[in-house]
């Protein structure tokens, strides 16, 4: 008997629904020799493995586990042995010896002596004085140059001497990762400082590196896995194998935690940290963050070559007023439900040294604002709004790049508390590579076609970097947006580089703080936290650094990954074969099988199965309903 | 977006037309069960549009939220609230004057663009009917979504985006009208230029022609009122399309949240977490507004154009 | 069919693609700010001298035209369509390659699901018509064709994914996966595979019911199918010869139509699952304003519809003998 065509299309149709509902969550084999596999996901493109285009804080995560620095982090951000194991100083600090460890190789196999050390500065020295002054993002080359680099030798194959323009002690927090020579020196600087160089060199897998996992592979933008390397001098980390995800939505990095897809997320939403509080096997932390979300003004207003639109920018006296009409607590509380730290100086808390709170903090008090607005001039109009020095009335544009789409919140907050000063706010996003252009004043060839601004920072293990940014030379290069310039400042950025007394430093950075925030040219709304959550019973050993205030992972250097434990070699059941949670005899279990020993903890079996047998059900009854109805109408024909 | 054939039975809708004086389109649409389902959600919806804050109040902001941080539905919140505190029952009302907005002067620059496009098409012909259709099919073949989303940016350049309002919409989101205008022209003018090289040929043309009535004229009191009704049902599809759009553009983060939108209430709740958090109430809502309207223009539509256009129906 | 039909099509999609070209060289230069100041944007240290030897050294100080449009012609010619800022220097055709087959799989999957069930679902519609069956059908059909993709996919996600837990929440492959053979790897791409396709085979399938049910109402009203039946033959062979056929040729021209609508649903739904496609691609593009990326993904885009409509003028030119000169 002859099928009509749509019972030859529903039933192979249904047959094949049906077998691949079956089929498809049926957990795997998991063989005894699965790799221990840490799973981490970020946010951050993985965009490259050639250190010298790093940007991110993904990016920096990923050369510090596969390239020693000359000085390591230990769990406190002390130093500890790297690439050297013993260092000193000459008693006037310019002359820094590093002894390289004896018997190290690289993961090929190639002796790994000062040599590498020697070459990789070097080539900081060679790219500083190319013509374009960087390298690659030009994001490595400052911290030997903060440090006064002037001339790397190699007295014999162990001993490194470093000679500094000025005294200095931050060569122990140099951020940079030392090369081997032996598979660097073969490219030119040209081929690994340009991408768009003919053959550019992307270090693609499988890396030669010194650390303790390496990478041996690498899906661009997608993920990249790292190995064990078994010729790393150190402690033999428990990670067989690293794998770093990207995620473009990092909100689904949270539902891949829960069902065991992932190990560990970096920077997640606040709600959904708070929602993952409760979640049995996962514990979540929140570190100090090495960074900042701020407001800056154009300070230099409606001056001639400055776009702003009131000469009332310029008056530190009004845009101190103004510090008194935002509630960073609030805005705190509102955007991440009191995850982060209401902002006041530039050095954030992060720097337990170096933080100092404000001589003379601007509080949080509407009536006071108003007081202040009134004392300096800028009194109401009949309309009630207020009027600057030359009688027009202020209206301040407020935006932020469209990258930071959270800052519409601070926006309309801010927007809020100036109307009951009577200051009109302006606020809409703008793109930012326009925003970029529009920041730069005419010492760098922009308009400076702005009033008001939210933007963030990111810092270094030294603050040298953050208080950098506010130097008058950097008004050129566009960092300093403010158009901040204070002579005072610029002579103590100098001394504090040089300062080699901790105390004295610490004093210099106290004053360079109170300077640049009685100026209010930025209000520092919040230290942003970071928000991390992972996995307790796959990895055990999760140590912060520091910690009582950082995080396991995404620090400086790589201790996070060398305390990490076993949790399945703790507890007497054994968790290395994927957990076989709520399997029930019947067909069509649901277990998620991610492959390569992966755990995957179903999050409800029994609604799975409701759900599974109502689908079933559907199928079914569409399948026989089509068959049934092919039928009444061939016996309707065979009846005519 | 493309419309969907219409039934050649004129779909599940139809009636026998009674015998006698044919009832006004109206009437006729409202006879049918999917025009009258149609009708009915878009006049709820567009009393929603024209007076949100009779009904629930100013748009609440964040200086001006007083709710519990993403609580679900309560006897204060009877939509639950955000993660700033705001009801989303006013969020979502204030929205749909937003979106419906967006939605209207879309269709009026696409359609006025297409219709005017699509006649003098037909009805000049030649060189210019060529270029014209050339152009419109361009459009058609190449992915206007990409191009929206480059061009929103372009424009958003040019036209700005303070918060200056036009129509009570903020200029970053005429960018986004001006952008769907650009590119979902093409299909109102092919069908509008069909119907154009119709009516040409017709008796009443030629007699215009013959008494020295010139091009323009005759297109405006000729052509005009008679591809009026194609118009209309062609408007009505374009409106859903867009949208639909507007929906997807803020979605991928091209909405303004100082004047949010059914996509931009989306795409706020999938920054937070919603779905993964189990907030459904923060986005079934604008889900729910978004789908029944296009879902009411669709019908509206199609019973539109069984009733306007029974002609056109075979040809599809 | 005939060769003056042929080469009319063929020399229509030619002058199409070079209107794409020229188009995206516009438009990516009509764009806001400019690409040295993106790279090197919140760099310190960068100063105006550097950022102008950066212009210079990409060719960007010269004039618009014809310098820097001759330059991208010559190079889009030789298949250079330059390179990432964001992937660091990887080319911009590496990078869309990479991105393509995840998206062809999908869609391509996702469009044979939607048209066989649809057309199936259509037919039974059609037959059928007027019952309670039809009304349901078709407002099914409706309500999914007024569905944005994504809220489908939100949907499906928050119940198979984060509720039931039986698909992997995102991705096409476990990430690092070592597989011991091929059913392995057929069965993880299965997994992950199941929702979107679900999302995107759902939201296209609307559109072909309703067009095969308006075609077989239409059949059967026909003259010869009453004769046909009278004369005793049977209702499902008159709707395979004559109603699967008529409705074949709206049908082609419907897919190479959506074809442009299926990229919008393409982006948003692959960003819904985090699926390594052409969709995720340009998301990433736009927030990362790597605008050489975007400006090739537009490109490929346009010349894939392109090539679909003209494959499926062609394919129509066959079915269709009455476009035949």
């Amino acid at each position: 008997m002859r099928l009509s065509l749509r019972a030859k299309v529903a039933r192979p149709v249904a047959a094949l629904l049906l077998t691949a509902l079956v089929l498809l969550p049926s957990a795997l084999p998991a063989s005894a020799a699965d790799p221990l596999i840490l799973r981490v996901g970020t946010g951050q493109k993985l965009a490259t493995l050639n250190p010298w285009h790093s940007i991110t804080v993904a990016d920096y995560e990923i050369f510090q586990l596969q390239y020693e620095m000359l000085v390591s982090f230990g769990q406190n951000l002390e130093p500890v042995a790297g690439f050297a194991d013993k260092w000193e100083s000459s008693s006037d600090k310019m002359t820094h010896t590093f002894h390289i460890r004896e018997g190290m190789v690289w993961s090929d196999g190639e002796p790994a002596t000062c040599e590498d050390a020697r070459w990789t500065y070097q080539f900081v020295l060679d790219a500083v004085a190319s013509e374009t002054g960087y390298v690659g993002s030009g994001y490595l080359e400052p911290y030997l140059m903060n440090a006064g680099l002037k001339s790397v030798t190699c007295t014999d194959p162990q001993t490194l001497v470093v000679a500094t323009e000025f005294p200095t002690t931050l060569l122990t927090q140099a951020y940079v990762p030392i090369l081997p020579k032996h598979i660097w020196s073969k490219y030119t600087m040209e081929q690994i400082g340009n991408a768009d160089a003919k053959g550019f060199f992307a270090n693609e897998p499988p890396v030669v590196g010194s650390g303790p996992y390496t990478a041996v592979q690498w899906e661009p933008g997608q993920f990249i896995r790292f190995a064990r390397n078994d010729k790393y001098w150190g402690k033999r980390g428990v990670p067989d194998e690293i794998i770093f995800q990207t995620f473009s939505d990092p909100v689904s990095m949270v539902p891949a935690l829960k069902s065991g897809e992932l190990d560990y997320v970096r920077g997640i939403g606040a709600d959904q940290f708070d929602a993952l509080k409760t979640e049995p096997n996962i514990k979540t932390v929140e570190g100090f963050s090495n960074g900042y979300t701020y407001l800056s003004f154009n300070t230099r207003g409606n001056q001639k070559g400055y776009q702003g639109s009131t000469s009332a920018l310029a008056d530190v006296k009004f845009r101190d007023a103004l510090g008194y009409a935002i509630d960073h607590q609030k805005l705190v509380d509102a955007v991440f439900n009191g995850h982060a730290v209401p902002g006041t100086t530039h050095v954030p808390p992060y720097h337990v040294k170096w933080h100092v709170e404000p001589a003379t903090p601007r509080t949080f008090d509407i009536a006071e604002a108003n007081r202040r607005l009134d004392a300096a001039g800028y009194a109401r109009n009949a309309a009630g709004n207020r009027v600057d020095k030359e009688g027009k009335e202020i209206v301040l544009r407020l935006t932020w790049p469209d990258s930071e789409a959270g800052h519409s919140t601070d926006a309309q907050f801010i927007q809020g508390w100036f109307k009951e000063l009577g200051i009109g706010v302006d606020a809409f996003v703008t793109e930012e590579a326009k925003l970029s252009a529009d920041l730069l004043g005419p010492e760098a060839g922009g308009p400076a076609n702005w009033d008001m601004y939210m933007w963030g920072w990111t810092g270094d293990p030294d603050p040298m970097s953050l208080l950098s940014f506010f130097t008058t030379d950097n008004i050129k290069s566009g960092t300093n947006d403010a158009f901040f310039s204070n002579a005072r400042y610029d002579e103590l950025f100098k001394l504090q580089q040089r300062a080699t007394d901790e105390v004295q430093r610490h004093a210099y950075i106290d004053e360079m703080q109170q300077i640049f925030y009685d100026a209010a040219a930025y209000s520092i709304l919040y230290y942003d936290s970071e928000l991390h959550a992972y996995r307790t019973d796959k990895f055990g050993g999760w140590t912060s650094q520091p910690p009582d205030s950082g995080t396991p992972l995404f620090g400086y250097g790589y201790p996070g990954y060398l305390a990490l434990t076993n949790a399945a070699l703790a507890s007497p059941s054994p968790s290395a074969a994927p957990s076989a949670a709520a399997p029930s005899a019947s067909a069509g279990a649901a277990t998620p099988a991610p492959s390569g020993g992966g755990t995957g903890t179903p999050a409800s079996g029994d609604s799975g199965m409701l759900i599974l047998l109502a689908v079933v059900a559907v199928v079914a009854v569409v399948v026989v309903g089509l068959v049934l109805a092919r039928r009444r109408s061939g016996s309707s024909q065979e009846e005519e | 977006m493309t419309a969907p054939a219409v039934p050649a039975d004129g779909g599940p809708g139809a009636v026998a037309r009674p015998a006698g004086r044919k009832p006004s389109v109206l009437r006729q649409v409202l006879a049918r069960p999917d025009g009258m389902a149609g009708f009915v959600i878009l006049v709820v919806f567009t009393v929603l549009a024209l007076v949100p804050t009779l009904l629930v109040g100013p748009l609440q902001t964040a200086v001006t939220a007083t709710g519990p941080r993403l609580a679900p539905p309560s006897i204060g919140y009877p939509l639950g609230t955000d993660e700033l505190g705001r009801s989303i029952l006013n969020l979502t009302v204030h929205a749909t004057r937003v979106s419906m907005v967006i939605g209207f002067l879309a269709t009026i620059v696409t359609v006025l663009i297409g219709a005017v496009l699509g006649i003098m098409s037909g009805f000049v012909g030649g060189r210019f009917d060529a270029v014209t259709m050339r152009i419109a099919d361009f459009f058609l073949v190449i992915p206007t979504f990409v191009l929206a989303i480059i061009l929103t940016a372009i424009i958003r350049d040019v036209v700005g985006t303070g918060s200056t309002e036009i129509l009570g919409i903020r200029l970053s989101l005429i960018t986004i009208v001006i952008v769907i205008g650009i590119t979902s022209w093409s299909s109102t003018a092919r069908i509008i230029r069909s119907q154009t090289l119709s009516l040409k040929e017709r008796a009443f043309v030629d007699r215009a022609r013959v008494i020295g009535a010139g091009g323009g004229h005759i297109m405006r009191r000729h052509v005009l009122p008679n591809v009026t009704n194609l118009i209309v049902a062609n408007a009505v599809l374009v409106f859903a399309g867009a949208i639909l759009t507007e929906t997807t553009l803020a979605f991928v983060g091209l909405g303004d949240p100082f004047q949010p939108s059914w996509g931009q209430i989306l795409d706020a709740a999938r920054q937070v977490g919603a779905p993964s958090l189990g907030a459904w109430w923060y986005f079934v809502p604008a889900g729910v507004c978004i789908v029944l309207v296009v879902f009411a223009f669709t019908l509206l539509g199609n019973a539109l154009d069984a009733v306007l256009n029974p002609k056109l129906q075979a040809r599809r | 069919m005939g060769s003056r039909y042929l080469l009319r099509r063929v020399a229509t999609a030619c002058f199409t693609i070079v209107m794409i070209v020229v188009l995206n060289f516009v438009l990516f230069r009509a764009m806001p700010g400019s690409p040295e100041r993106i790279l090197l944007g919140r760099m310190p240290g960068v100063t105006a001298e550097v950022l102008a030897q950066t212009r210079a050294r990409w060719g960007l100080d010269k004039p618009l035209f014809p310098d820097q449009f001759v330059a991208y012609l010559n190079s889009t010619a030789q298949g250079d369509l330059g390179f990432s800022y964001a992937a660091r220097g990887r080319p911009v055709t590496e990078v869309l390659a990479q991105h393509l087959g995840p998206t062809l799989l999908l869609f391509g999957l996702g469009e044979i699901l939607a048209i066989v069930l649809g057309l199936t679902l259509g037919s039974y519609s059609g037959w059928k018509r007027g019952s309670p069956v039809d009304y349901v059908g078709n407002a099914i059909s409706l309500i999914l064709y007024s569905m944005p993709y994504f809220l489908l996919g939100m949907a499906l996600l928050l119940i198979f994914s984060t509720g039931a837990g039986w698909f992997p929440t995102f991705g096409m492959l476990t990430a690092g996966a070592t597989y011991d053979n091929p059913l392995d790897v057929a069965l993880d791409l299965g997994g992950h595979l199941a929702l979107p396709l679900a999302t995107v085979a759902l939201g296209l399938i609307g559109q072909y019911a309703i067009l095969m049910r308006s075609s077989v109402v239409e059949t059967l009203s026909e003259d010869y199918v009453t004769t046909a039946r009278a004369m005793g033959f049977r209702d499902d062979r008159v709707l395979r010869r004559h109603a699967l056929p008529n409705a074949m040729l709206p049908t082609v021209t419907l897919v190479a139509i959506n074809l442009g609508y299926v990229v919008a649903g393409a982006i948003t739904v692959e960003v819904v699952f985090n699926w390594p496609g052409l969709g995720t691609l340009t998301v990433d593009a736009l927030a990362s304003r790597d605008y050489p990326v975007l400006q090739g993904v537009f490109l490929l885009l346009s010349v894939a519809v392109v090539f679909a409509n003209l494959g499926a003028d062609l394919l129509y030119g066959v079915l269709d003998p009455r476009v035949r000169t």
